[in-house]
């Protein structure tokens, strides 16, 4: 990728995105199929880019801060806080989307690791796109909405820890074992940190100049990140437990802010590098997983948000609500069939499917998320009518 | 009548505050973690779509708040007023230029007596008169300030312009 190439993707990227918004889609689908069309694979027409180890390095880089950001959200407080919708909710979404995963997983590559992350793949809702929503569409006002983010938490949790094994584990019991011990380990390290280190940290930044801030924060997350991938976690895992050390301290509004724009370039860039190694060729071969997947999406965060809106507590409309605004799948679908295209454990030609796979998923099921979500109340009243508002609170 | 007021947290998102209208509406009011403040109106409060939604940057909404919690006008001293006078009322009455009661005090005008209206204070130049007594003197141009019943008072402004003349 030659600079001019980079001048021209990001101006691309820019107007795609701009374009999305308009439409009220999120921007994630729009820079995937940026790359799908310009990258090399099917379709060829307008090939212009070729992956090289510039756009992986930046690919790298847009991983490492989207999850340094999520990390950063994630604190201690926050999650002993979270309530009963969490837990309850967040099982019950567990139990119905990851197991209907796995059906499919286990359909699609047999008992296999690539099952495994094909169901956490199917499992995961795109908080991205679902919170966009939230606001776009005016629900912050609703009740529902506690639920939709409370599982969105819950989701975001488990995956954290999914990170930690995508990447190195699978191929022999005793190193997947070892590595599900790092990354536990790992995990609790960077939240005794963030409880018990966020004052000396406060302090040291605090202490350091401007220009200084921004490199020590640099060091520390591509520091974790380099750490991770060393010990065959991966790198995102590293970038999400230094967003988790620093999540605590009292800079992490600056960090927000001084950030945020590097995240977003980079975060563009990154979803577009993953287009660019999407084939649409391999339809063949995933074609019918892809179809599966999609049904059991709609049918699993409808039905399964819709059980647990109504242990909840919440109307069937409102579960119902719910239940669509879960459906868009995008950034962690695409973060896990990256780092497993980096797993020796998983034969090529199921990396090339999963990556196929997930970007093709993302695609589909963000358009069709949002148009549902946006009709989501018009269909609820048509599917619940009158008499369950009487319950409502 | 202290207002449920319902604090909920919206992860990555802000915080929502909401409760409801003795009209039978409710209000939801959404503080983004960016400053920026979202009011949604329900009119019935199970509707599920807003009847309005207003948005407001955070020197908007802090502008706004200041208005609605009564930082430039004072209704709730207005109407504690309002209370301790009862049926009471006080008016600044200026005096006619024709009035016949120039010169005169205001114990010899017998406004309390006669009308039920009573003189307080007068306000003139250069000094205004607090705490007016029996043998304070009208004069051109004072605007007296005055307590009495509302019903007493279309007596007493004819009076003041009159006098004693169509008694």
């Amino acid at each position: 990728m030659t600079l001019a190439e980079l001048a021209l993707t990001v101006t691309l990227l820019g107007g795609l995105g701009l374009v999305a918004n308009r439409f009220g889609l999120s921007a994630i689908p729009a820079y995937l199929l940026a790359g799908l069309l310009l990258g090399p694979n099917d379709p060829k027409q307008l090939a212009l880019v070729e992956p090289s180890e510039v756009t992986e390095f930046v690919a790298d880089l847009g991983i490492v801060f989207l999850l340094f950001f999520l990390g950063l959200e994630f604190t201690l407080g926050r999650l002993t806080r979270s309530q009963r919708h969490a837990v309850l909710g967040g099982a019950i979404d567990f139990a119905v989307n990851a197991g209907l995963g796995l059906l499919i997983g286990v359909a699609a590559f047999g008992f296999d690791f690539a099952a495994l992350i094909l169901a956490a793949a199917i499992y995961v809702s795109s908080s991205a796109i679902a919170v966009k929503g939230l606001i776009d569409f005016r629900r912050l006002a609703d009740d529902e909405t506690d639920l939709v983010l409370a599982i969105l938490i819950a989701e975001d949790l488990i995956l954290a820890f999914v990170l930690g094994f995508a990447s190195g584990a699978g191929a022999e019991v005793d190193e997947t074992l070892t590595i599900v011990v790092k990354a536990v380990g790992f995990i609790a390290l960077a939240l005794a940190a963030s409880k018990w280190l966020s004052y000396v940290i406060d302090r040291v930044l605090d202490w350091l100049p401007h220009e200084f801030f921004l490199l020590a924060v640099v060091g520390f997350v591509v520091g974790m990140a380099a750490i991770a991938d060393e010990l065959a976690l991966s790198e995102a895992f590293g970038a999400l437990m230094a967003g988790v050390v620093l999540s605590e301290t009292s800079v992490r509004g600056e960090i927000e802010e001084r950030f945020f724009s590097f995240r977003d370039v980079f975060a563009a860039l990154f979803f577009f590098v993953f287009g660019l190694s999407i084939d649409v060729a391999a339809i063949d071969e995933v074609g019918w997983i892809l179809a599966g997947a999609v049904v059991v999406t709609l049918v699993g965060k409808i039905g399964g948000t819709l059980w647990a809106g109504r242990v909840g507590g919440f109307t069937p409309r409102q579960s119902f609500n719910a239940g669509v605004a879960l459906i868009a799948h995008g950034e962690f679908t695409v973060i896990l069939a990256q780092l497993v295209a980096e797993n020796p454990a998983i034969s090529e030609t199921r990396q090339t499917q999963l990556v196929a796979f997930a970007g093709l998923y993302v695609l589909i099921t963000s358009t069709i998320g949002v148009v549902l979500m946006k009709e989501s109340k018009v269909l609820s009243r048509r599917l619940f009518p009158a008499p369950t508002l009487a319950e409502g609170r | 009548m202290p207002i449920d007021l319902r604090e909920t947290r919206l992860p990555g998102i802000g915080v929502k505050y909401g409760f409801r209208l003795d009209s039978g509406g409710r209000i939801a009011l959404i503080l983004h973690n960016d400053g920026k403040r979202e009011l949604y109106w329900f009119k019935r409060a199970d509707n599920d779509e807003p009847s309005a939604v207003i948005t407001l940057d955070d020197d908007e909404a802090r502008e706004l708040g200041a208005v609605l919690g009564g930082a430039y006008e004072r209704p709730k001293i207005v109407e504690d007023l309002e209370m301790a006078l009862g049926e009471l009322q006080i008016e600044w009455v200026p005096v006619p230029d024709t009035s016949p009661w120039f010169g005169t005090t205001l114990a010899e005008a017998q406004f309390r007596a006669k009308n039920g209206i009573t003189v307080i204070a007068i306000l003139r130049e250069p000094e205004p008169v607090t705490g007016a007594q029996p043998h304070d003197v009208i004069q051109r141009g004072d605007t007296l300030v005055t307590v009495g019943k509302a019903g007493q008072y279309p007596a007493f402004y004819r009076r003041l312009e009159r006098g004693n003349s169509d008694e």
